[in-house]
């Protein structure tokens, strides 16, 4: 379907003359949903690489003390929740037509993602000086963990980066008012699914290897 | 925004959960399953109400979900060999 036609889905102006979209969304929020599912397939396949190098190995390692690293993905996670919980408070005084307001919630979920940015960037750091990289295990076990690691984690992050700019260049387009309460909507959609694959990331890479 | 509130504070509790489960000294295979399960939910949650799913028209639902739900049924295929290798050692 052309996308003139999916973004006039609501149809009341073409009513009868182009075809409404089966899903009752716009174009561009299809196209994010769409992007979400390959996203998410992406990640699963890492995690599920993860989960077969961690089966096969016999020795398998586990560095996470509860402190610094546990407490810290801990903070990360309620941080990274948080940011999900302001970004649906732009999104809701979007729909409103408060822009200020909208901006303004954009700017503090963009601020709680660089602040998880950071503690990830610390945690990484702090392996780094203890001789982990992607190919080295300071504590005699399989290689393959940092590769996992900083794998997983590195693709994350860097959806996380990706998240913290979009969402700030967003903020400025809405507040020139170039773009409307649709757009926060969909970048919305994207920082939830950031969100969301932490959910599996924090149990799955760290608590799973927690000392 | 009563409702994201709510899942919002339920997602923490399932973190805090996950993270006493982790210290529980459970065996691998349950922890892991328990650790499944709460993240499922966490994610469940998220998808419906946070990611507005719950809202939208049952084919949005109906036309991604099971397709991803079945690609990851796909990988699955990969825990026997996973498994025969954990039973290798070098001679």
């Amino acid at each position: 379907m052309a996308d003139s036609a999916m973004t006039a889905q609501a149809g009341t102006a073409h009513a009868g003359v182009l075809e409404h979209s089966p899903f009752g969304i716009r174009t561009p929020k299809l196209a994010m949903w769409l992007f979400i599912m390959a996203d998410a397939a992406t990640f699963g396949a890492i995690l599920f690489a993860y989960g077969y190098l961690r089966v096969g190995a016999v020795n398998w390692t586990r560095p996470f003390a509860f402190f610094p690293s546990i407490l810290n993905g801990i903070v990360m996670t309620v941080v990274l929740l948080t940011s999900s919980l302001t970004m649906l408070t732009a999104v809701v005084a979007a729909q409103r037509g408060r822009v200020a307001t909208c901006v303004r919630w954009m700017g503090v979920t963009a601020l709680l993602g660089a602040a998880f940015a950071a503690l990830h960037l610390r945690e990484w750091f702090k392996m780094f000086h203890e001789g982990w990289s992607p190919s080295t295990n300071p504590l005699g076990g399989p290689a393959q963990f940092g590769a996992t690691f900083f794998g997983i984690t590195g693709l994350h992050l860097l959806h996380v980066t990706c998240g913290v700019i979009a969402i700030l260049v967003i903020a400025l387009l809405v507040r020139r008012g170039r773009l409307t309460a649709a757009a926060v909507e969909t970048t919305g959609l994207y920082w939830h699914f950031v969100d969301l694959v932490w959910m599996f990331v924090f149990p799955l890479v760290y608590l799973m290897n927690a000392r | 925004m009563q409702v994201y509130v709510l899942v919002w504070i339920g997602s923490i509790c399932l973190v805090g959960a996950e993270v006493l489960l982790a210290y529980a000294h459970l065996r691998t295979p349950v922890l892991l399953a328990a650790l499944l399960v709460l993240a499922f939910l966490e994610a469940g949650a998220a998808l419906l109400f946070f990611m507005h799913l719950k809202y939208e028209r049952p084919t949005l639902f109906w036309s991604l979900i099971p397709a991803l739900v079945f690609v990851f049924l796909l990988m699955d295929h990969l825990w026997p060999d996973a498994l025969r290798l954990s039973s290798l050692r070098a001679p």
